[in-house]
Order: C-alpha cells, then structure tokens, then sequence
C-alpha cells in the first residue's frame, strides 16, 4: 500500500521532530564512552526537555515581543526545511519544490538569524557577546556553504537536491570524482561549525567563552525547551543533508510504503551513526582553537569549495 | 600524444593523482610546523612517483618505471631525510608566519588556482576528452609554480624556502609527466640529481648561515640594501 | 680541426680543476687556472672561425658549435683568463692560504660550466648546464665567510633557483608545444625548435617564451628579476664578481638570444620582441635610477653590468642584422670594460679597506697609473667615445630608431644621460675631491693586479675606434643562422 504524498510529507517532518534528540543523545553519549566514561542515557534529551516544558516562564523586563517570537521562529524553520530535502523518500514530494537547496539554506540561516536576534534583544553582556561571535563565524562559514551549494549544483545541472541525489546514486565516476569528494570535505568542515562541535565550540559552562550557548542565557521553561529542540533539530537536518545529498545517498524509500518508510527511518539512523562516530573521533582528537585560528578550518572549507568548482570545470 | 588516445578510467587515475598532489601543496602551504611541510613534501613526491608509474603502465613508457622508481627514491625518501635532517640541527620547529596568515594563504592559493586555470584553459586547443587532463595538468603546474612561490615570498624561515624551491620543481615534474611522458630520458634523471645536490648545497648553506649570520630566518637578513 | 679545438678548449680547465684540488697547492692551482684560461682563450678564437663555414654538430648531435655559442665563448675565455690574472694578485690579499686551490677548482668549475653552456644543443641540456653554473658559483660568491657573504649567496641562490626553474617550465612547454608537430619523443635541438615554432598553438607559444623569458631573465639580471645581482656581485671576492658580470650574464643573455630566435618568424614574434624591449628599458631605467642614488662601490658596477644586459635585451629585442650587431658586440665591449671597473674596484677596496664611495678620495695618489686606466674605464663604461661600448650603444640605438621601437630608444638616449651624470659623478668625488684623513693608504704593487687593467683596457680602446670588419660578417652570420634573419 503506497502512502499518499501528504502522510509523506508530514511523516517527513515528524522524523525530524521526534528523532532529533535522539541523535543528540547519541552523540553526547558517545563522546562520554570514547572518554572512557559511562555518559548519559541515549534519551536523556527527551526527558529535558519534557523537563523544561514543564518549568516556569521567565522574562526579564527588558525583553520585548522579540523575545517570544525569536524561538518560534526558529522552531517554524526548522519544521519547514524537513519539506524541502530528501529526508524519507527520494522523489521529489509535492511541496518541496517550493524551495530549493538555496532556498533551504536561506531557511536554515533564518533560524539562526531570529536567535542571533534574542540573544541582543533582553540587553544582557553575554548574550551580546554570544551573538556577535555567532555573527562572526556566520560571516566565516557564508562563502563556503555558498560555495558548496554552487558547486553541487554546477555538478548536478539542477539547484534540487533530489536531482543531486539520483545522479549520485546513478553514476559512480560523479560520486568519486574530484569535485563530489572535495564537496564532501567542505560540508563536513561546516558540519562542524553549524553544529556547535570543537575544533570552534566547546561545552563549557563560563560564560566568557561560550559562543552559542550565550545567546540563549536569558530563556527558562518552554522557550529555552522550543530553542534547544530547534538546535537539535538543525543538527538533524545537517546531517541529514550530509547523508543523503553528499555522501551517502543510498537506502531511501522509493515507493513511498509504510514498511519502506521504515526501513527508510532505519537506514538513516544507520547512516546517522556512521557520521556522528567521524564527528566524535574529530572532536576527541580536537582541541579548542584560539579565537584567531577559527578561520583556518574554514579557510580549508573555502578552499575545497573552491577546488570543486575547479574540477568540475575540468573533468 | 600520448593523451589524445586516454580512457576514462586513465584520466581519472592520473587527475586523482594529480589533485591530491596539489592538495598537499596546499597542506605545506597552511601548517605552522616546519616537519608537516616536510612530511607533506614526502607523499606527494611518492604521488608523483606513482604518477609517473601509472603513465608508464598505460602509455607503455618502460623507462618511466626506472624514473618512477628513482623519484620515489630520491625525492621521496632522501630528499626528505635530509630536510628533516636540516631541520633537527637547526632547532626550529615553528614557522612564524610574519607576512601572510596560513588562513589567507590558502584563499589566496584558492585564487591562484582559479587564475591558472584560466591561463591553462587558454592555452589548450585540444578537443574533449583529452582537453581535460590536459587543462588539469596544465592548472596543476601552473598553481604549484605560484603556490612555491608565495611559499618562497611569505616564509621567513630558510628551510621553508627550500621547500618552496622543491614545491616548484616537483609542479614540473607532476606537469611533464603528464603531458610529455616521452620526454629524454636523459633529462628526467639528471633533474632528479640536481635536486639532491640542491639541497645538499643548502644544506651546507644553511648551516653557514647559521654560523655567520646567527640565524636562518631570512628576516635577519637585512644587510645588504640599495 | 674544430672538435679537436673544443676538446682542448674543455679539458683545459678541467685539468685545472683536477690539479687545483688533487694538489692542495696554493701556486700551483694559481698557474694552473691561469695556463687554462690561456689556452682557452688561444683555442676559442680559431674556433669562432671555423664556425664561420658550417656549425659543428658533435656527439650524437648534443653539442653543436654555432656562431653565436662560439662568440660567446669568446667572451667567455677573455674574462677567465683576465680574472684569473687578477685572482691571483688579488686572493693574496685574503689570507685564506688553506682555501685558495677550493677557490681556484670551483672558479675554474665555473668557466667550465659556463662554456659547457654555450654548446649545447639541446634546451634542456642547456638549462641543466645553467643550473651547475648556479650551484658552483654560489659557493664562490660566500667564499669569504661573512655575513654578508653568506647571506648574498643565500639571496643569489634563492632567487636564481627560483627564476631559472620558470625557465624550465617554459623548456617543458616548449617541448610540449612542438611534441604536437615532431612526434612525442624528439630531441629538442634548437633547429627542430625553430621549425616547428609557427605550427604550435601560438598563446602556447606566447606562454612559454615569456616564461622562458622570466626564467633566464632572472639569471641575466633583467629587472625585475635583478635583486640578486648587486648583493651577489658586491660580496664575492673582485675576480668572481668580474666573471659573474662578464661571462655569466653572457650565458644567460644566450639563452634569452636563442629562444628569441625561435619565436622570430611566427605569429607571436612581435609581442616576443616586445616583452624583451620592455624589459630591457625596464632594467636600464631602474639602473639609472640606482646607479645616481649609490653608495657602494662595488654595488655601483652591479648596477652598471644591470644597466648593459638591459642595453643587450634592447639590443636583441630592437631585431634586425643592426640590432644584433650591436647586441653581440656590446657583449663583449661590457665584458672587457666591467671587467676593467671590477678590477679597479677590487683595487681600490682592498688599498681603502672600505666598500663604500665615500671612503674612497684621491684616487690618483694610491694608484698613478691603473688609477687612469680606471678612470677612462668608468668613462667607457658610461658609454662615452671614444671607447667601444659607445660604438655598440650607437649601433643599437640605429637599429631602434627607424623601426616602431622609437619610443625605447628615445628613452635610452635620455637615461643614457643620466646613468653618464650619474656615474661619472662618483668617480669625480673618488678622484678630485679632497679627503678628511690625510695619510695616503699604500697598496704593494704586484704585476698580477695591474697587467689585466692593461689587457682589459687596450682592446676597449682599439674596439672603440676601429670595428674589424670581420666581425661583421660574425654578426651577419649570426642574424642569418640563429636570430631569425633567413626566414
């Protein structure tokens, strides 16, 4: 029995909802057991959050209707790129021709934007310091992910990341040439950054180096729970982009039925795992980068960018 | 030529090579250790030697294996020796970036590749699909002639310098493996022995510098002006 | 006849190589470099001759001695012997007894690569001589082992290395270039160059010349490739500056001369032409500039040998049986003269114990009679009659001032002023004007360090007021065979 595109479509968007803080957790828990450590249960994201929302509310006087809109703003994104790239199955859904890889991009920088947003808007020192360092390395990281989007689309012909996806699966001299692999290089570089990972980010609970965690010092209860699922929820996406645009394009439902869509959700999982143990061993063998030093990761980024367009040109 | 009759599997094996050989040349271009450059330095010059093995397989270059072999040889395992050698007894480890930040350097080597690019493209006249190995390797010769020089031109340190000397022979030496595998033999060889006695000249010129100037970053050296 | 000739011409300084070292003997490496040069020179002049009817072509076709490569060598051999003259006077003074046969097998090292250089006939071959003649005279510029020598060699060696391996890609893409036309494997004789030069793709052409321009122009002293040259010249001891200034931008202009030759005749010739008129005027206006501004005596004549091998690319890029005329005999009036100025230099610094101008005063006192020669050298070598290097600069000018480099020479008429202001003035100040110490330093006389002025400074003068006509016909042959005249 084939769904209809409109299960689909929400089915999509409902993965990424609920399976995002599955991911942190992972993530976070294996960072712990590479340390040698137990770390925390796989689904301890769930119950902070289920936590949060059932805290109080509290806002500082100087906050203004920003405040509470910022963090649904960036909910509201991240619900809607779900809509636009491959997450489930791998033909195009009706609505998601309503943006393109571009258009996906510009979503996804929009929630960072409406946060960026909050953390001026109560006023307070660290928020400002958290969101003009965010701004800084969203200066650094914007002409590499322009970049990258450029050049997967002079590679495929098409600015839609699902025509990216069959010509991956259909040509393997595409998927080893020289530009797709320099692509996959200066996406994972990105990954990094816009996932809040070292060698740019740390965990840390002093204030005076936090850089995203700043921005959001001011939230409690459901909003701090709305920003933090928003979080996870980008990171979701990314990785899903990562998979299944750039690097590992197979084991997506074609037909569109409930058994094939959940061997689809498995499958992502699996392909989930895979980057996140590459992005652990990153970090485990990072440390954190001077302030000054944060442009030379991404100055390699720009420069696989930059290689890619080349080769594309030339092979 | 030799590269009007390749195949697709051919071509993507020797642009491989080609890339990655490139890419180290970037890496030396961006680190702050002087053993990385050296390392670096290394593989790429054993890329080359399987560059050189794998045009000598497909175009049935038999002496290519000697030069492959020698090249590995030579600039693969002694050159490298002997650099690391230099850099032992000179005691430093880290290159002071004084001019250019390694960062800047590698958007400023991303932009020097774009321009050989255009140069090479120029340059070529071949029909598809021999124009692109051919343009590859043209860019690839060009960017790791000007990728050696802004190495020679940002560094202070002599033996960074050296290493951009190496960096531009080896771009020549990847290019005309490429697109003149026939070239005399006699050539091939006899480059391969300058390059040793290269640097065993500034092997013994480094180590007068040290003794007489006091230090090897040409920063110091400053005496001689007008 | 003539391979006979070429091989006493080769195994001359490689026995004096072999003797210097193997007999650790100061004397005798001294008369051994100075017998070699001797020979030399005696050998090279029949064998210019003999390339008059007919280039010869030796081994398999690797060494080829044409009339051009013989002229050269020419040159070549009257520096070596005339600076081995001096070295022998003037490597005394150093009181480095121990080093001084390592010196005498590295100088005579030198000539030998440098005349290697001249014969070959193959590009690469050729490249591969240009680059021993690199690593040997490095170790000969930081002899002394100062600071500044040492880092005059590291700057020499740095940047020459650098130039000469964008020559080698341009060997490498002329190689490619003509490999569409001669087959995949060929041998890269000048001739099949020449051949082949108007069917390759002509932006291929274009790209490979001016690399190959870059490349030997660096080597040649070309500005702005020349930054090595007065740091080079300056530090090394007189008589490997004179052969540095005399010969080994000869053998590079040679180069420069026999690529411009293959591009003549195609497509791209123009712009070739061009490109060496630029950078010729380049250099001899950026020469200008520094020789007025100088403080350095010995950095003064490095910037005069930068200011001639500019004249030499105007020489050869202004074209014509004129223009290469004048080119070719400028080569070897600026090798006789600087080598004259070099060795006064040396004089002078070693009597002053001071590099710089203004040490040196009253000129005339320390030396009454080499001091003249001296004097009329630096008024030679501004380009004055009537000294040879004024019949060279005129003819060039004539080759330039008809054709469509009318503006070149213009400005080489107006820096030709200043560089004569300019320069003359510094030996006003050394000869005429008065000094602060009052005693009088005193330099032993010695025949070694005076008779080479001598033999230097006669020719300049006999070449000045009378043009053998022989050597017409040498140029002529020239112009026909290799610069492109034939066609």
């Amino acid at each position: 029995m084939i769904l209809s595109n409109v299960v689909l479509q929400i089915g999509q968007v409902l993965c990424v909802l609920l399976l995002a803080p599955l991911l942190q957790g992972f993530i976070l828990k294996a960072e712990e057991r590479v340390q040698r450590s137990r770390g925390p249960s796989i689904f301890q994201p769930y119950r902070d959050l289920w936590k949060l929302f059932h805290k109080q509310l509290v806002v500082p006087e100087s906050a203004s209707w920003i405040y509470l809109i910022a963090p649904i703003v960036a909910f509201t994104a991240m619900l809607i790129v779900p809509i636009l790239i491959p997450v489930l199955t791998d033909r195009p859904l009706p609505q998601s021709d309503m943006g393109d890889m571009l258009g996906g991009g510009m979503i996804l920088t929009l929630g960072s934007f409406a946060i960026i947003l909050a953390g001026l808007d109560s006023g307070n020192v660290y928020g400002g310091i958290g969101s003009s360092r965010a701004v800084m390395l969203a200066i650094l990281t914007e002409p590499t992910l322009i970049l990258v989007l450029v050049g997967i689309s002079l590679l495929a012909k098409a600015m839609l990341p699902f025509v990216v996806n069959h010509l991956l699966l259909s040509s393997a001299s595409t998927y080893w040439s020289p530009a797709h692999l320099f692509l996959i290089l200066a996406f994972f570089a990105l990954l990094l950054v816009e996932t809040d990972r070292l060698p740019i980010h740390s965990s840390t609970h002093l204030e005076i180096y936090m850089i995203d965690e700043a921005r959001i010092l001011e939230y409690s209860g459901p909003l701090l729970a709305l920003l933090k699922w928003a979080s996870m929820m980008k990171q979701f996406i990314l990785y899903t982009i990562f998979c299944n645009v750039f690097i590992l394009p197979w084991g997506m439902s074609q037909l569109g039925t409930p058994l094939g869509q959940l061997g689809s959700i498995g499958a992502l999982l699996l392909k989930f795992l895979l980057i996140a143990l590459a992005v652990v061993v990153v970090e485990t063998v990072q440390s954190r980068l001077r302030f000054y030093r944060y442009q030379e990761p991404l100055a390699a980024g720009f420069l696989f960018a930059v290689l890619a367009i080349v080769s594309s040109q030339l092979l | 030529m030799f590269l009007a009759h390749v195949n697709p599997l051919q071509a993507s094996i020797f642009s491989s090579l080609a890339i990655v050989s490139l890419l180290l040349t970037f890496v030396m271009l961006g680190s702050h250790w002087l053993r990385n450059y050296v390392y670096a330095f290394a593989a790429q010059s054993w890329l080359i030697a399987a560059l050189s093995a794998s045009v000598a397989y497909f175009g049935g270059y038999k002496e290519l294996y000697a030069i492959a072999a020698l090249t590995a040889l030579f600039r693969g395992l002694v050159l490298p020796f002997l650099l690391m050698g230099i850099v032992a007894k000179l005691n430093v480890k880290r290159e002071i970036h004084a001019i250019l930040q390694p960062s800047s350097s590698l958007v400023l080597g991303a932009f020097v590749v774009m321009f050989a690019f255009v140069i090479s493209n120029h340059m070529n006249r071949q029909p598809p699909p021999a124009a692109h190995v051919v343009v590859l390797a043209l860019t690839i010769m060009l960017s790791m002639k000007f990728l050696g020089f802004l190495m020679l031109s940002v560094r202070d340190e002599a033996v960074s310098q050296i290493l951009g000397l190496l960096v531009l022979e080896n771009g020549i030496f990847l290019g005309s493996q490429i697109l003149v595998p026939g070239m005399p033999l006699l050539i091939e060889i006899v480059i391969l022995f300058d390059l040793l006695i290269v640097v065993a000249c500034f092997g013994m010129l480094v180590r007068f510098l040290v003794v007489h100037a006091g230090t090897t970053s040409s920063r110091a050296l400053n005496r001689l002006v007008g | 006849m003539g391979p006979q000739l070429l091989s006493i011409l080769f195994l001359a300084p490689l026995a004096a190589i072999v003797l210097s070292l193997g007999v650790r003997n100061a004397r005798i490496a001294e008369y051994a470099t100075v017998g070699a040069a001797i020979i030399d020179i005696i050998v090279s002049v029949p064998l210019l001759l003999r390339t008059l009817s007919g280039s010869l072509f030796i081994a398999h076709n690797y060494v080829q001695v044409d009339t051009i490569g013989a002229w050269v060598i020419v040159c070549i051999s009257i520096v070596y012997s005339l600076s081995s003259i001096y070295a022998v006077g003037y490597m005394r003074l150093l009181n480095e007894e121990k080093r001084l046969p390592v010196f005498y097998g590295l100088f005579s090292g030198f000539a030998f690569t440098m005349l290697a250089a001249c014969v070959m006939n193959n590009a690469g071959v050729f490249w591969i001589a240009i680059e021993l003649t690199t690593l040997i005279s490095t170790f000969l510029v930081g002899f002394e082992r100062e600071a500044e020598s040492t880092e005059a060699a590291w700057k020499y060696i740095v940047v020459v290395s650098g130039g000469i391996s964008l020559a080698l890609l341009g060997t490498v893409l002329f190689y490619w270039g003509s490999s569409f036309v001669l087959g995949p494997s060929y041998a890269m004789t000048w001739v099949a160059l020449r051949q082949s030069a108007p069917q390759v793709y002509p932006p291929l052409l274009l790209v490979s010349f001016l690399l190959v321009l870059v490349g030997y122009g660096t080597k040649a002293g070309l500005a702005p490739m020349h930054t090595w040259l007065p740091d080079a010249h300056s530090e090394s001891p007189a008589p490997v500056s004179a052969m540095l200034s005399g010969a080994l931008l000869n053998a590079s202009m040679l180069g420069i001369a026999r690529f411009l030759g293959v591009v003549t005749g195609t497509s791209v010739s123009r712009f070739a032409h061009s490109a060496v008129v630029g950078f010729g005027i380049f250099s001899f206006v950026l020469a200008a500039f520094f020789i007025v501004r100088q403080s350095g005596i010995k950095r003064l004549m490095a910037y005069s040998s930068v200011e001639h091998i500019g004249v030499q690319a105007l020489g050869l890029g202004f074209g014509g049986p004129l223009g290469v005329a004048g080119a070719l005999y400028h080569m070897l009036n600026h090798s006789l003269n600087k080598s004259l100025m070099f060795f006064g230099a040396g004089n002078a610094m070693r009597a002053y114990g001071s590099k710089e101008i203004r040490g040196i005063r009253r000129v005339l006192k320390v030396f009454p009679i080499s001091g003249v020669l001296w004097l009329l050298g630096a008024i030679g070598i501004a380009g004055a009659p009537p000294f040879a290097l004024f019949l060279s600069e005129f003819t060039i000018l004539r080759a330039g001032i008809g054709g469509r480099y009318r503006w070149a020479a213009i400005v080489f008429v107006v820096f030709l002023i200043v560089i004569f202001i300019g320069f003359l003035s510094h030996f006003r100040a050394m000869y005429f004007d008065e000094a602060s110490e009052p005693e009088i330093p005193r330099l032993p006389w010695t025949v070694w360090r005076t008779l080479p002025m001598w033999l230097a400074f006669l020719p300049l003068l006999l070449l000045g007021l009378w043009w053998p006509h022989g050597l017409w016909d040498i140029f002529h042959r020239v112009f026909l065979d290799v610069m492109g005249g034939g066609q």
